[in-house]
């Protein structure tokens, strides 16, 4: 006998780590060429008249939650604990909701100018990209449980595809009179992946409005490399035992992409710029790599006593749900085998105009070619105050397909040779991150000679 | 610059860098989802828990057939049913109604002596065949010269050879028996229901003799049969009286301590005779009635019996000898219903038993002329039946059922998070049968510990539509909610026996007479919605 009502606690917190991913599209430090870790989002980008730059930690984190739910929705406080709470959230899901999020951190990297107007870089940055599409019904069903749902069929099929790895780059710039181009190749170092498979990504519960039978259907399958190594369905739950996720700077996982970038300025005022990253990003998963599948169909309809038993009374009301059948369903078969994940293809494009000595206008753009998520793409026009050597103030209008009202900001100090600035897409969720259904932000700080 | 400048730049440059730092720390520490825990609500789950097809054929094989080993339902060609209540199948082999002697001795105080057969009253033989038992002739020899001689019964003859056996005396030789002989396979032809026995006696010189008698006047001859056995027997029957057979059948239909209004359509009594007796029977009806609910005598009357004045009778069919009908077996059925009884009033005080007493009369007619047999395999059988074709009306008509509970498979519900349960009981009724039932909970010792409705029994089965045959025409679903506390649900969980009590109502309020068919069926399914608090410790 098991416990048909055993929370899927594991599934919960499998839910939750894709939902506590948040994110954002670095625009705003886009528009900033003179901060040391604008070089990620165009190679071409070098701070002007700086020999050395020893860049340090950098974080960003960029994530969106297609309906409007936030941490704090979701992440309550009760008394001295926090708690994971759906009751807020479900009403505010759409039937089908978009999760996705990246997030970096340039742990070191260098740049030297040469002689020959020659720029060098090298790098070592940390990245974990997850676009997860998942329906309302998921967490309803998690939460709520079926009871709710009498009479309806739950499609519960989640789609990911979530990356972590290792960025290790070198990079080349050139400047050729107003035009600088840049170029970088990065080693990639896969530490752990998990992608659906688009062939097979159905599953679904009804509860009949008749006396409640389970229809469970599931056509299910998803690869995964260093996050789960074994599903156990066993007593109805669902637990996944998933991998110790200590960082290495190195793995059989391996992968390359490049980054290309352009610089040109027009004239004293007016300069323009455009990059392509991660160009034929792929990364090549054989470490620890499975592939699980689910696939089969099953009725549970209760036991069906013979009626004549039943009349005689030879038989009895045996209460036994014997739902320990539906691990025939959803258990999951692993089989070993290497597989390749795309890095999503990002491309920046920008413009600035300076406005005298201390302000700045400008205009840049975004697209994100993304796997299960589909595009997106941001637009936005920004000014930048430079009221002192030492720091800068900056403000961006953007937009982008979830919202029209992106109001963004960044600060950046450069006491001596330090560089450090903040730098969000969007004001009110830097400043509250944890009730806002969008997060952008990135921070850093670098020393420049 | 002057110092208080610089003093302030530093201070807002420090102060700047402390809330970068703050804003980026609580925008990217983990502590918060790392550390949480399931947060405490209530979840609903529901999931069934069993499905039944009950045939109502079944039921009614239950209900009605649960205490007499007698009944019997019968499903005819169109489906419809028939309940035979029958009584015991009265046998009478005509061996024990017509005893014929079977041993006995015949002295021979002359050479030759006529002794009458010795038959039940009425009965004469003019033939016979025996299949068993022993002839012995016992001679004593009185003289002191040998005596030589046969002795014979010219009336038996086996295959055509007589009974005839040679006996050699010796000189004063007593009790000398010759024999014994297995009369098996021995006819009896005799025109004037007598035995001859007889011998003839030689002295040496061949004078012919009658061996003398004893001084006292006792014959020194006899003849001795054993255990003689008749396989056929021929002859005249006259009238003669004797008993057949008295029985009860009961009408347990009508005896569940439940109450309840039944009316049947043309309700039916058989009584059928298998008669291979060779010669007239009479059925003389001594008594039938059936017995009302408070005992009381309900006479069957009607006019499927003859009446001579005094009782009820019937004149069995039976194997006529003129006929040729050796071995055959003739069989009477006698039917009393609506039309030429009043079993159809009696049926409506619901009877609970029917008794009859019948008695049979030989040769009723006293006809002289009369030649019958019977043999060791004639039998008369009479049986009486109640018929039933389940056909009518009911009203909250009651029946009971025990079944055993066991409700282990819920203790991993971890009933101290159950906050409530609600069982849902489905019926997709095919029979045209209301069905208003309570379950009570019992626990090991019989006791009631609560009951499946709070406000008394519920109709858990309404009736099917039925058509103008009053038979069934479609499937009538009920939905049936029992909510149920999570206290109440804990002290069910813990009964071991459900016991359930059903009032069985026909279509339209038991207005109208139904047919019920032995196809007829309903789905009874059962699913349960537990509500339970869910929480992260």
């Amino acid at each position: 006998m098991v416990n048909i009502l055993k929370p899927c606690k594991t599934a919960f917190l499998v839910f939750f780590c894709a939902l506590r991913l948040s994110a954002q599209q670095e625009l705003m430090l886009h528009t900033m060429s003179d901060v040391w870790h604008s070089n990620t989002t165009n190679p071409a980008f070098f701070p002007e008249n700086k020999k050395f730059i020893l860049g340090l930690p950098g974080f960003g984190i960029d994530a969106v939650h297609s309906s409007p739910i936030t941490f704090n929705d979701v992440f309550v406080k009760e008394g001295g604990r926090t708690t994971v709470n759906f009751s807020n959230i479900i009403d505010q899901l759409d039937p089908i909701n978009e999760l996705y999020f990246d997030q970096r951190y340039d742990i070191a990297n260098l740049g030297v100018r040469l002689p020959g107007k020659i720029m060098l870089t090298a790098g070592y940055a940390n990245r974990l990209s997850a676009n997860i599409v998942y329906p309302k019904a998921l967490p309803a069903l998690l939460w709520n449980g079926n009871g709710p749902y009498v009479g309806q069929t739950l499609e519960l099929g989640v789609k990911a595809d979530v990356a972590d790895w290792n960025e290790w780059s070198i990079g080349l710039g050139k400047q050729f009179g107003p035009l600088t181009v840049g170029l970088r190749a990065k080693y990639l170092t896969g530490i752990s992946s998990l992608l659906t498979d688009p062939n097979h990504q159905f599953t679904a519960v009804s509860t009949s409005s008749d006396i409640y039978q389970l229809t469970l259907e599931t056509d299910y399958a998803f690869y995964s490399s260093s996050i789960i190594s074994a599903i156990d369905t066993a007593g109805l739950g669902v637990d996944i035992t998933v991998v110790d996720q200590a960082k290495k700077l190195f793995s059989k996982n391996t992968g390359k992409s490049f980054d290309v970038g352009i610089q040109y300025k027009v004239n004293d005022r007016l300069t323009l710029d455009a990059s392509v990253l991660d160009l034929g990003g792929k990364i090549k998963w054989n470490n620890q790599a499975n592939y699980f599948s689910s696939h089969g169909s099953y009725v549970y309809e209760g036991q069906t006593l013979p009626g004549i038993d039943f009349i005689n009374g030879v038989d009895s009301l045996d209460f036994d749900t014997k739902l320990d059948t539906i691990n025939d369903i959803f258990n999951f078969t692993k089989t070993a085998g290497e597989y390749s994940t795309a890095l999503p293809l990002r491309a920046y494009f920008g413009s600035s105009f300076k406005v005298g000595k201390r302000w700045v206008v400008g205009l840049s753009g975004y697209v994100n070619h993304r796997g299960v998520v589909g595009n997106t793409y941001a637009v936005g026009g920004s000014i930048r105050w430079k009221p002192k050597n030492w720091v800068s103030l900056g403000a961006m209008y953007s937009l982008n397909q979830r919202s029209v009202a992106n109001l963004g900001f960044h600060l950046m100090l450069k006491p001596g040779p330090v560089q450090v600035y903040l730098a969000s897409d969007n004001l009110l969720n830097a400043v509250s991150v944890k009730n806002s259904a969008a997060v952008n932000i990135r921070a850093g700080i670098s020393l420049i000679l | 610059m002057n110092p208080k400048t610089m003093f302030s730049k530093h201070i807002l440059r420090s102060f700047l860098l402390l809330l970068l730092s703050c804003i980026a720390w609580q925008a990217c520490k983990k502590s918060d989802f790392e550390q949480a825990e399931l947060g405490d609500h209530t979840a609903e789950f529901a999931f069934p828990l069993f499905t039944t097809d009950l045939k109502l054929k079944d039921l009614l094989f239950n209900v009605l057939n649960d205490t007499l080993s007698g009944d019997t339902i019968f499903i005819n060609p169109d489906n419809t049913m028939t309940l035979f209540y029958s009584g015991d199948v009265a046998q009478k082999p005509a061996t024990d109604i017509f005893k014929f002697i079977e041993s006995g001795l015949v002295p021979l105080s002359s050479d030759t002596v006529s002794n009458p057969i010795q038959t039940p009253n009425g009965v004469s033989i003019s033939q016979a065949k025996l299949s068993g038992g022993t002839m012995s002739f016992v001679f004593s020899n009185p003289l002191s010269d040998t005596i030589t001689g046969f002795f014979e019964i010219p009336e038996l003859n086996r295959n055509g050879e007589g009974f005839k056996h040679p006996f050699i005396l010796l000189p004063n030789e007593q009790n000398r028996v010759f024999g014994s002989f297995d009369m098996n396979g021995y006819e009896l032809n005799s025109s004037s229901n007598t035995l001859t026995f007889q011998y003839a006696a030689y002295l040496p010189n061949g004078t012919k003799i009658k061996v003398p008698n004893q001084a006292n006047g006792f014959p020194n001859v006899f003849a001795v049969f054993l255990n003689l056995k008749f396989s056929y027997v021929q002859g005249y029957w006259g009238y003669q009286l004797y008993p057949l057979t008295r029985d009860t059948i009961e009408i347990d239909i009508n005896q569940t301590d439940l109450r309840g209004d039944i009316k049947v359509v043309n309700p039916k009594v058989t009584m059928r005779v298998r008669n291979s007796w060779g010669f007239p029977t009479r059925g003389i009806i001594k008594y039938l009635s059936f017995i009302g609910q408070n005992g009381e005598e309900l006479q069957l009357q009607g006019t499927a019996f003859q009446n001579d004045g005094t009782n009820d009778y019937a004149d069995f069919a039976y194997p006529s000898f003129i006929a040729g009908e050796l071995g055959q077996e003739k069989i009477t059925d006698i039917y009393m219903d609506e039309s030429n009884s009043n079993i159809a009033d009696i049926f409506n005080l619901q009877p609970t038993r029917l008794v009859y007493e019948v008695d049979g009369v030989s040769n009723a007619q006293l006809d002289p002329n009369l030649i019958g047999f019977m043999t060791d395999q004639s039998v008369l059988g009479l049986q009486m039946r109640v018929e039933l074709v389940l056909e009518g009306s009911a009203k909250n008509f009651g029946a009971e059922q025990t079944l055993d509970l066991n409700f282990d498979g819920f203790g991993s519900l971890d009933s101290a998070n159950i906050e409530s349960v609600e069982f849902k009981l489905v019926s997709e009724n095919g029979t045209p049968v209301d069905i208003n039932a309570q379950i009570y909970f019992r626990d090991e010792a019989g006791t009631d510990i609560d009951s499946l409705f709070d406000a008394g029994a519920k109709n858990i089965l309404n009736a099917a539509p039925v058509n103008n045959q009053g038979i069934a025409s479609g499937v009538t679903r009920t939905e049936t909610f029992i909510p149920m506390t999570a206290a109440r649900f804990d002290r069910i969980r813990t009964t071991k026996t459900a016991f359930m009590k059903a009032y069985f109502t026909t279509a339209q309020g038991g207005t109208i007479p139904v047919k019920l068919l032995a196809d007829n069926s309903s789905t009874v399914k059962l699913g349960i919605k537990v509500k339970k608090r869910l929480t992260g410790e």
